[in-house]
C-alpha cells in the first residue's frame, strides 16, 4: 500500500521533473566527455597569448596562446569527477550517521556539537588549513577538506528526516523485536529517506563544485599546467580585456553547472511545505530552521 | 479546525517569558549560558585548529628558511619563534594570549595582530556592508514572495534564489566585471588604495560587496520565505487570517516576529559565508584585505598568521551566531 503510494508519487512527478533534471545530466556528460571532443591539445600553444576568437580557436587563446575551446573541453571532467566523489562520499557518511544518530540520542548529541563547532570555520579557510597540513596535496587533498566540511551538516539533515521515523510505531516495533541498531537504520529507517538522500546528494553535489571550484581559484587544487574551469579565471583574469572569453567561458561553465545541478536537487527536494497532517501544526517553525542550520 | 487554532499557546503570548517566573536573574542566567555556549565552541575550534596546525610535518621555521640557510639557522630561527617548546607550553600560551589581542608572532618574527591590523578592518567594511545589504534584500524579497504564496512573483524569486545561491562568489564577480566594467566602463576593475592602503573611493566596494552579496541574498531569501511559510500554519496566524486582518498586517506583525530566530540563524551561517567567500573576491579585484595576507601565509606555511584569521573569523562568527541565540531567546523564551 505504501510502496504504491510512493511510485505513484514519484510517476506524478516524473513528467514535470524531467525537463528540471535534463540539463544538470547533460552538462554533467559533456564535461565528462568533453576531452574526447577537443579540437586540440589542452597544453599546447596554438595560436598568440590572449589572441581574440577565431583562426582555428573558436574562443581565442589563453594566456599562452593555447585553445580556451580545448582547455575548456578538458577542463570540467576532474572538477565534476571530484566533485561527485565527494558528494558520493558525503552522502553515504551522512546517511548512515544521520540514521544512527536518529535512533541514538547521544550520538545525536555529539554530531550536533560537532557541527555547531564546523559552523565557526569558513570552508575556504578550512581548505587553506588542510592543504597547510597537506603540501602539495593537489586535488585530493581537495577532495578530502570538501568532504571533512560538508559532513557534519548532511549528518544533520538526514538526523532531522529520520527523527520522526526514529519515533514511529514500525521502527519501535522493530526496536522491541530486538533487531540491532545497525538492522534498524538501514532496513526500517533508510528505505523511507530516499526522496531526502536524494535531494542530499544534488546539494552536496553543488556544495562540493563551490568548494572546489573556490580552491582551484585560490590554486590550492590541482597546478598549472593542468587544464581546470576555476584555475583557467585566475590565470586569465589579466588577460580579460584582450580576449574576455579566456575568462567567461570557464565561469559561465562553472555558474551553469551550479544553477542546473541546484535546480534538480530543488526539483526532488521532499516538499516539507506540502505535507499534511497532524505533525504539520506542531513542527511549524523546524523545517526552515533545520536548513538555515544546515549550510555546509 | 477551531481546536486547532486554539491548541498551543502562541508565540506572541510567550514572549515576556524571560521576565515571568523568578525574574531577570534568571533571564541572565540562560542569557550567560548562551554565552558559554558560543565561547567553548570557539574554544574546541580553535584548540583543533592549533592541533591540526602543530601536528604537521614540517613548521614555519623551516619553510621560511633561505636559500642556502644552513640546519643551525633554522634551528636558531626555531628557537626564536619557540618552536622548540612543548606543544602544550605553546598552546597554553597561544590560547591566553587570544583573549588579550595577541595572535602570537608570525614565522618571520612580525606579530600576526600586527599583520593583520591594517587589513582586517578593510575585510570586515567588505563583508560587513555585504551582510547589510544581503539580511535587507534578503527580508524584502523573501517577505514580497510570501505575500502571495504560489503567485508568479513568489515562483520567480523561488527560482532566482535557488539558481544564485550555489554560484561561487567568483563567478559572480567575473559576471559584474564584464558587465558592469568592461562593456559599461561604469566602474573600476581593480581596487585602487589611498595612502593609509585602503579602498581610494567608494566606487571601488561595489563589485566586490554585489559579488558577495548576489549569493548570500539567494541564500537567506530562501531562508526568509521558507521561515514565513513555516509560521504561516502556526495557529495565530492562521488565527489572523480568520479575524479578516489585512494580509500585510498579518505577514509583518503575526507571522515575521516568528520568523526572526529562523532568519538570524541564517544570517549567521552566511557570516561565515561572507568572510571566506571575501578572501576570495579581494584576490579578484586586488582588494586590500586578508586575502593578500593569508596568499603570503599560505605560501611561507605560515601557521600562526591563518590560525589567527581562523580565530577572528571565528570570533566573528561565533559574535553572529550568539545575538542569533538572544534572538531566538527573545521570542521564544524557555521553550528554546
Amino acid at each position: 500500500m505504501s510502496t504504491t503510494a510512493v511510485l505513484d508519487r514519484t510517476r506524478l512527478r516524473g513528467p514535470r521533473a524531467l525537463p528540471r533534471v535534463a540539463p544538470a545530466l547533460l552538462l554533467t556528460v559533456l564535461a565528462l566527455l568533453g576531452p574526447l571532443l577537443a579540437p586540440h591539445p589542452a597544453d599546447q600553444p596554438v595560436t598568440a597569448p590572449y589572441a581574440p576568437p577565431g583562426d582555428g580557436a573558436p574562443l581565442g587563446g589563453d594566456q599562452l596562446g593555447r585553445d580556451v575551446l580545448s582547455r575548456l573541453l578538458h577542463g570540467g571532467s576532474a572538477l565534476i569527477g571530484s566533485a561527485l566523489a565527494v558528494a558520493v562520499v558525503v552522502t553515504a557518511l551522512a546517511t548512515l550517521l544521520g540514521c544512527l544518530a536518529a535512533l541514538s540520542p547521544a550520538l545525536g548529541r555529539v554530531i550536533e556539537a560537532v557541527a555547531d563547532v564546523a559552523i565557526l570555520l569558513p570552508p575556504v579557510l578550512g581548505i587553506m588549513l588542510l592543504s597547510l597540513a597537506w603540501p602539495g596535496g593537489g586535488r585530493p587533498a581537495v577532495t578530502v577538506a570538501a568532504i571533512a566540511l560538508g559532513t557534519p551538516y548532511a549528518v544533520r539533515i538526514v538526523a532531522g528526516a529520520a527523527a520522526p521515523l526514529a519515533a514511529s510505531g514500525f521502527v519501535e516495533a522493530a526496536a522491541a523485536g530486538g533487531e540491532r541498531l545497525f538492522h534498524l537504520a538501514l532496513r526500517e529507517i533508510l528505505p523511507h529517506l530516499r526522496a531526502t538522500v536524494l535531494a542530499l546528494f544534488g546539494l552536496r553535489f553543488v556544495e562540493a563544485v563551490y568548494v572546489i571550484s573556490m580552491a582551484g581559484f585560490l590554486q590550492l587544487g590541482p597546478q598549472p599546467p593542468t587544464a581546470d574551469w576555476a584555475l583557467m579565471i585566475r590565470e586569465n583574469a589579466s588577460g580579460i580585456l584582450l580576449d574576455p572569453w579566456s575568462v567567461v567561458a570557464p565561469a559561465l561553465a562553472i555558474g551553469l553547472l551550479a544553477i542546473s545541478v541546484n535546480l534538480a536537487a530543488d526539483t526532488v527536494a521532499p516538499k516539507a511545505g506540502r505535507r499534511s497532517g497532524p505533525r504539520a501544526g506542531r513542527g511549524a517553525g523546524r523545517g526552515a530552521e533545520r536548513r538555515a542550520v544546515s549550510r555546509r | 479546525m477551531a481546536g486547532a487554532v486554539s491548541a498551543p499557546p502562541d508565540d506572541r503570548t510567550a514572549r515576556p517569558g524571560p521576565t515571568r517566573g523568578t525574574g531577570a536573574g534568571r533571564a541572565a542566567a540562560r542569557i550567560g549560558m548562551l554565552l558559554g555556549k558560543r565561547v567553548l565552541m570557539l574554544a574546541v575550534l580553535l584548540a583543533v585548529v592549533f592541533a591540526a596546525v602543530q601536528l604537521l610535518p614540517g613548521d614555519a621555521a623551516s619553510a621560511t628558511s633561505e636559500r642556502g640557510e644552513g640546519a643551525a639557522g633554522v634551528a636558531a630561527r626555531r628557537h626564536l619563534l619557540g618552536l622548540n617548546r612543548p606543544l602544550w607550553e605553546r598552546f597554553q600560551q597561544w590560547m591566553t594570549g587570544l583573549p588579550t589581542g595577541d595572535l602570537g608572532t608570525s614565522a618571520r618574527g612580525q606579530k600576526v595582530t600586527d599583520l593583520l591590523a591594517a587589513p582586517f578592518p578593510n575585510t570586515l567594511l567588505l563583508g560587513g556592508a555585504a551582510f547589510v545589504l544581503t539580511m535587507a534584500a534578503a527580508l524584502v524579497l523573501g517577505c514580497w514572495a510570501a505575500a502571495r504564496p504560489g503567485g508568479r512573483l513568489d515562483r520567480a524569486i523561488g527560482l532566482g534564489s535557488t539558481a544564485t545561491f550555489a554560484l561561487p562568489e567568483f563567478i559572480v564577480a567575473v559576471g559584474l566585471l564584464l558587465v558592469l566594467s568592461l562593456w559599461t566602463g561604469w566602474l573600476p576593475a581593480v581596487t585602487l588604495t589611498d595612502g593609509g592602503g585602503a579602498p581610494a573611493d567608494w566606487t571601488m566596494l561595489v563589485m566586490p560587496v554585489l559579488a558577495l552579496a548576489v549569493p548570500q541574498t539567494g541564500w537567506n531569501t530562501r531562508i526568509v520565505r521558507a521561515a514565513l511559510a513555516d509560521q504561516e500554519r502556526t495557529p495565530h496566524v492562521a488565527a489572523a487570517h480568520l479575524d479578516g486582518l489585512p494580509r500585510r498586517q498579518v505577514l509583518l506583525r503575526h507571522a515575521l516576529p516568528g520568523a526572526l530566530p529562523t532568519i538570524a540563524i541564517g544570517a549567521a551561517t552566511s557570516t561565515g559565508m561572507l568572510l571566506g567567500g571575501a578572501v576570495v573576491v579581494e584576490t579578484l579585484f586586488n582588494y586590500p584585505g586578508i586575502g593578500t595576507v593569508l596568499a603570503g601565509a599560505l605560501a611561507d606555511r605560515d601557521t600562526p598568521v591563518i590560525a589567527g584569521v581562523v580565530a577572528c573569523a571565528g570570533a566573528a562568527v561565533s559574535l553572529v551566531l550568539f545575538l542569533a541565540d538572544l534572538i531566538r531567546y527573545r521570542t521564544l523564551g524557555d521553550r528554546s
